[in-house]
C-alpha cells in the first residue's frame, strides 16, 4: 500500500526531460502544421518551458503546489484557438498536468439549464467528463447576464469556480471568446480573473497567412489553384475582410467549399468528353469570381444554396 | 465492529488518491462507476441508495472522487461506497465494489434466534442501526 | 497403410456372417467432415504392438458405438452408417513412440438429451477393457451446441454466486476444516466460527465427512450454522460453510440438503464419487432452491492421472458444467496438488469462459461454445499459504475459491489470525494489482508492506516463507508452444 519512496533528485536534465516528455514533438507539429500564430506559438513555447521547469523543482522538492493552468484564449472567430486548445490538452498532459489529455468544448446551452435545479447538475456533468483533461468554454461571456438577475449563469460560474479552485489537479479550463467582450467579463467577474494565470491573445491573420492557409486547405483535399485562381483569391480575401462576418480562416474555410460547388457546376455544364484528373482538381479564376463578395458583399459565411448556383 | 464488505475492508481506510486509483482501473475496463450509501449496512441489504447515476462517460476518476466528496457532504455519517458495473454479455453485473466512508461508530449486528422443535434454530440478523427510524441513525 | 483400408461397399460382402477389421466396417472415414452437430471424442490410443493404429482407432469408434466384435445382420435394419461412429484422423502423439491422437465423430442421435450418464456409458464404455489397446485415454471432447442447450448447466454460476455473496472483485477466500476426521460437531463448528469471523468467505468439510460415529450429520449441521451465522453478525457480510451432504441413497442425500436449507445455508456439498446421475440430481435440486452446489472431485485421480489411460481432468470439467455444478476444484499450479500451470490454465478457460478457442498448448483440441451456460467458479485448494498471493492472483486470476487449509488452521496465532492473515494478503495484491503495480515481481514487497499493519500476516510469511512444492507435473501439454506461454 506504501508508495515506493525514492530520495529526489540532487540535478535534473532539462533537455533529457524536454525529449523524453514528447513536448519538442507537440511544439514542432503546432510550427509544421499552423500558419502564423507567431506571438501565440511564442507565448506556448515560454508555457511549455514554465511547466518543464516547475516540474523539475517538483520532483527536488523545490515546489508542491499544482500551479493555475486556467487560461484565458481571446482573439477573432477563425483564429484557430480550438485547434490550439486541442494541442495544448496534449502538451499538458505530456507534462503531466492533466492524466488523460482530451478536450471537452462547450458553449453557454451545455452548463445551464432551464429551470431551477437544472444547472448545477448539468455543469457537473460536463466537469466530471472534462476532468483528466481540458474544459473549452466558448463565448464564455455568454454565461454571465448581469440584465437577468435571476439567470442562471451565475449559478454555473460559481460551480465553475469551485472546481477550478479545488480540483487544479483533475482539470485545465480554457476560456475562450472575442478581447474585448471578455475583458468586461473578466472586469465583472474578479473571480475569473484571478484564476487565469495564461492569457493568450490570438491575431487575426494577415492576407498572406489566409492565402497560404487557403491552398493548404485545398492541397488537403487534393484540390489547388491555377495561377488566375490564386490571384483572384488574393483579391478575395483583401475584399472579404471588410465585409460583415468576417471570421478569418473559417471564411476562407466557406469560401472554398462554395468554390468546389461551383467548380462541380462548371464541369458539368462545360464537358464535352471526358474530364481528367487534372480538370477535376483544379479551381479556375470563375469560380472564386462568381462570388458575391465582389459586388460589394452581401456573403454570408453560411453555404447558402442560391449562392452556389450563381 | 468494523464492517467488512466489499474489496478492501481488511486494509486500512483508502485516502482519496487510492480510491482514485481504484476507480480508474474500473474506468479503463470499460466498467460504469457508481456511488451509493446507506444507514443499513445489512449484508442482504442489496439496494443502497444511489448518489446520482452510474458514471457512463467519465473518463477520469477525479470525477468520482468528486461525487463521494459531494455525497459525504450530505452523507458523511453513513456508509457510503464505490460500485462497478460491467455491461459485458455473459457477466452485467457488479465488477467491483468497496467502501469509502463510514459512520464514527459501527455497532454491528445482533443475531436473534427463535428456537424450534428437534434443536432447530432460526436466525435473524439485524442491524442495530435500524431500531432508530431512518435520518436517525448514526446522528 | 492409411490408404489401403477400403470400407467395404459391397453389401452382400460387408453383411457376411464372420469377423472383419472394424476400419472396413466403416468406422475409418479419413475424408469424413464433422457436422456441426457431431459429437467428437479425441482418444489417446496405444496400441498392443503389431496392431495397426488407423485398426484400433476404428475398433475404438466401433466399441464406443454401434459394433461388436464380429459382424450381425441387424445391421441392416437401421440407418447403420449414420449411427456408426466415424474416426476420420489418425496423428503420431509428439514425442511419444507408440502412441496416437484418433479423432472420432459421433452422430448427435447416438446420445439422450441431458445425460451425462448415457453420454459416458458410450464413450467410456465397454471401450476402455478392449484388449486390441494397451492404454486408452479420453484427452478432450467437443460438444455440439445443440447437445449442450439440453443440460442446465451450473445450478447458480458465478455471477449469480457473487450477487448472492455480495462478494465482488475479489477471489472467494475458503478452508477446509482440519483434522480431516475426529472432531466432534461442538469443536468442529468452532473452527468455523473463527475462520469465518477472522475473514474468510467459506468453510468446507471435507470429502469423506459425511455421517460418522464421532460426528452425525445433523449435529454438524447445526454446529456450522451457529457459527456461520455469528460470523455473519460479526464482520456485516455473508458467510458459508459447504455442507456435505454426500450419503449412501439419493434419499438420504435430499433429506440433508432439506435441511441445509432449512438452516438458511447458501451452499452444499457432494463428492465425485456418487456418480454423474446423482451429480445432476443434486444440481436440478440446487436450481430449484437458490443453492450453490460445491463439488469435491473425490477419486477423480485414479482414471486422471495417468499420461496414456483413462480421463483428462479436462474432460471431467466438460461433463461436470454440463451437469450443473456451480464450485469444482481445478489445481492450484504452485500448491501440493498435481497440476502444471498451461494445463491448469486450460481447466480454468473450461470452467469459466463463454468460449473455448482450440488451444493445443493449453491441452484444449477443439473449439468450444458453451452457449451460455453458466460458469463455474474453480477452487484451488492443496498446500497454499499467504506469501504465494501474487502468484495465485497472476495464475487464477479473480474468479476462482482460494482454500488455504492448513494455511489458516496452522497459524502459529490461531485460526482466526490465520484467516485474516489469508484475507489482508489477499486484499493488499488485489489493490496493488488494481493501482497498476507489477504485482509477479514486487509481490514480497507489497505482502511485506501489508504486513506492517497486520502482524498475523507477519507471522505467516515468517512461518511459510520456504514452503513450495515443485515437482514436475505428470500430465503437461504434450504441445510445447514456441515461444514460451505466458499467460
Amino acid at each position: 500500500m506504501s508508495d515506493n519512496g525514492t530520495r529526489p533528485p540532487t540535478e535534473v536534465d532539462l533537455a533529457a526531460a524536454y525529449e523524453e516528455s514528447g513536448v519538442r514533438d507537440i511544439l514542432r507539429e503546432l510550427e509544421d502544421t499552423m500558419i502564423g500564430l507567431g506571438p501565440v506559438k511564442q507565448r506556448i513555447r515560454e508555457s511549455a518551458a514554465l511547466l518543464l521547469v516547475d516540474q523539475a523543482r517538483r520532483q527536488m522538492g523545490l515546489a508542491t503546489d499544482t500551479p493555475t493552468l486556467h487560461m484565458s484564449f481571446t482573439g477573432n472567430p477563425g483564429t484557430g484557438k480550438t485547434t490550439v486548445a486541442l494541442k495544448m490538452a496534449s502538451l499538458l498532459h505530456r507534462l503531466g498536468y492533466v492524466r488523460k489529455g482530451h478536450l471537452v468544448t462547450v458553449t453557454r446551452d451545455d452548463l445551464v439549464g432551464q429551470y431551477i435545479g437544472h444547472t448545477a447538475p448539468k455543469t457537473k456533468e460536463i466537469l466530471k467528463k472534462a476532468m483528466g483533461g481540458v474544459l473549452f468554454i466558448d463565448e464564455a461571456y455568454y454565461l454571465y447576464r448581469p440584465e437577468n438577475e435571476r439567470d442562471y449563469g451565475q449559478e454555473a460560474i460559481e460551480i465553475l469556480l469551485q472546481v477550478m479552485e479545488n480540483n487544479r489537479d483533475d482539470l485545465v479550463v480554457i476560456l475562450a471568446g472575442y478581447g474585448d467582450r471578455m475583458d468586461r467579463f473578466f472586469e465583472s467577474n474578479p473571480g475569473f480573473r484571478s484564476r487565469i494565470a495564461h492569457h493568450i491573445e490570438f491575431p487575426d491573420y494577415s492576407d498572406d497567412e489566409l492565402l497560404r492557409i487557403s491552398e493548404g486547405m485545398l492541397a488537403d483535399q487534393n484540390y489547388a489553384f491555377d495561377d488566375e485562381a490564386r490571384q483572384t483569391m488574393v483579391e478575395y480575401i483583401a475584399a472579404r475582410r471588410t465585409q460583415s462576418h468576417f471570421a478569418n480562416a473559417r471564411s476562407i474555410r466557406n469560401a472554398l467549399d462554395r468554390a468546389r460547388l461551383r467548380q462541380a457546376n462548371r464541369l458539368f455544364s462545360e464537358a464535352a468528353g471526358p474530364v481528367d484528373a487534372t480538370a477535376l482538381s483544379t479551381i479556375r479564376e470563375a469560380d472564386i469570381r462568381a462570388s458575391r463578395v465582389f459586388r460589394g458583399g452581401l456573403d454570408t459565411d453560411r453555404p447558402v444554396r442560391r449562392d452556389a448556383a450563381e | 465492529m468494523r464492517l467488512r464488505q466489499g474489496q478492501f475492508s481488511f486494509l486500512p481506510d483508502l485516502t482519496d488518491a487510492q480510491i482514485h486509483d481504484q476507480a480508474q482501473y474500473a474506468i479503463d475496463n470499460g466498467w460504469a462507476v457508481s456511488v451509493e450509501y446507506t444507514d443499513d449496512p445489512h449484508p442482504r441489504n442489496t439496494y443502497w441508495e444511489m448518489w446520482g447515476h452510474p458514471m457512463f462517460d467519465n473518463p477520469d476518476a477525479a470525477a468520482v472522487v468528486f461525487e463521494i466528496n459531494e455525497c459525504r457532504k450530505e452523507h458523511g455519517g453513513k456508509y457510503i461506497r464505490v460500485i462497478a458495473f460491467d455491461s459485458s454479455a455473459g457477466w452485467e453485473s457488479i465488477r467491483m465494489s468497496f467502501i469509502v466512508n463510514r459512520p464514527k461508530d459501527e455497532p454491528g449486528f445482533r443475531v436473534v434466534r427463535q428456537e424450534g422443535e428437534g434443536r432447530i434454530i432460526r436466525y435473524t440478523v439485524e442491524s442495530y442501526a435500524v431500531r432508530e427510524p431512518e435520518g436517525r441513525r448514526y446522528a | 497403410m492409411l490408404d489401403q483400408v477400403k470400407t467395404v461397399t459391397d453389401a452382400k460382402k460387408r453383411y457376411s456372417a464372420g469377423v472383419m477389421k472394424y476400419a472396413q466396417m466403416g468406422y475409418w472415414e479419413p475424408d469424413y467432415t464433422p457436422k456441426d452437430t457431431d459429437v467428437i471424442a479425441l482418444f489417446r490410443i496405444t496400441p498392443q504392438d503389431g496392431v495397426d493404429e488407423v485398426e484400433a482407432a476404428a475398433a475404438v469408434a466401433g466399441e464406443s458405438s454401434t459394433a461388436t466384435w464380429t459382424v450381425v445382420w441387424t445391421d441392416r435394419l437401421t440407418a447403420c452408417e449414420k449411427y456408426r461412429a466415424k474416426a476420420y484422423r489418425v496423428d503420431p502423439v509428439p514425442n511419444s513412440p507408440g502412441e496416437f491422437f484418433a479423432y472420432i465423430a459421433y452422430d448427435l442421435d447416438l446420445f439422450e438429451p441431458g445425460s451425462i450418464a448415457n453420454l459416458t456409458a458410450s464413450i467410456i464404455g465397454n471401450v476402455f477393457g478392449f484388449k486390441p489397446l494397451k492404454a486408452l485415454r479420453l484427452e478432450d471432447m467437443r460438444l455440439p451446441t445443440a447437445y449442450v442447450k439440453t443440460f442446465q448447466g451450473p445450478a447458480t454460476g458465478i455471477v449469480v454466486e457473487r450477487e448472492r455473496l455480495n462478494c465482488y472483485g475479489r477471489p472467494l477466500l475458503g478452508a477446509t476444516v482440519k483434522p480431516k476426521l475426529g472432531l466432534s460437531a461442538r469443536n468442529y463448528g468452532r473452527v468455523v466460527y473463527e475462520a469465518l469471523k477472522g475473514g474468510l468467505d467459506f468453510t468446507k468439510d471435507d470429502e469423506n465427512i459425511n455421517s460418522q460415529p464421532f460426528m452425525h450429520w445433523r449435529d454438524r449441521f447445526l454446529y456450522c450454522m451457529e457459527a456461520v451465522t455469528r460470523a455473519s453478525a460479526a464482520t456485516g457480510e455473508v458467510k458459508g460453510t459447504y455442507l456435505n451432504i454426500t450419503a449412501g441413497t439419493m434419499e438420504e442425500m435430499y433429506a440433508r440438503a432439506e435441511f441445509a436449507k432449512s438452516l438458511g445455508s447458501v451452499i452444499v456439498m457432494i463428492d465425485l464419487v456418487i456418480g454423474y446421475t446423482a451429480i445432476q440430481s443434486m444440481a436440478k435440486w440446487a436450481r430449484d432452491n437458490d443453492m450453490i452446489l460445491h463439488l469435491h472431485r473425490a477419486g477423480h485421480s485414479t482414471y486422471t492421472r495417468q499420461r496414456s489411460h483413462g480421463v483428462s481432468f479436462r474432460v471431467i470439467a466438460k461433463w461436470m458444467r454440463l451437469a450443473g455444478v456451480d464450485h469444482l476444484h481445478a489445481g492450484t499450479v504452485v500448491g501440493k496438488l498435481e497440476g502444471d500451470p498451461a494445463t491448469t490454465k486450460g481447466y480454468y478457460d473450461i470452467f469459466r469462459e463463454e468460449y473455448n478457442p482450440m488451444a493445443l498448448e493449453n491441452g484444449i483440441f477443439f473449439d468450444q461454445d458453451w452457449a451460455s451456460l453458466n460458469k463455474m467458479m474453480p477452487v484451488a485448494s492443496g498446500g497454499i499459504h499467504a506469501g504465494q498471493m501474487h502468484q495465485l492472483l497472476t495464475y487464477l486470476g479473480e474468479d476462482v475459491v482460494l482454500q488455504f487449509g492448513g494455511g489458516t488452521i496452522g497459524h502459529p496465532h490461531g485460526i482466526e489470525a490465520g484467516a485474516t492473515a489469508n484475507r489482508v494478503a489477499l486484499e493488499a495484491m488485489v489493490y496493488a494489482r488494481n493501482a497498476g503495480r507489477d504485482i509477479w515481481n514486487e509481490g514480497p514487497d507489497i505482502l511485506r508492506d501489508a504486513a506492517e499493519t497486520c502482524t498475523p500476516l507477519k507471522q505467516a510469511l515468517e512461518i511459510w516463507k520456504d514452503v513450495t512444492f515443485d515437482y514436475t507435473s505428470t500430465d503437461a501439454p504434450d504441445f510445447a508452444p514456441t515461444p514460451e506461454v505466458s499467460f
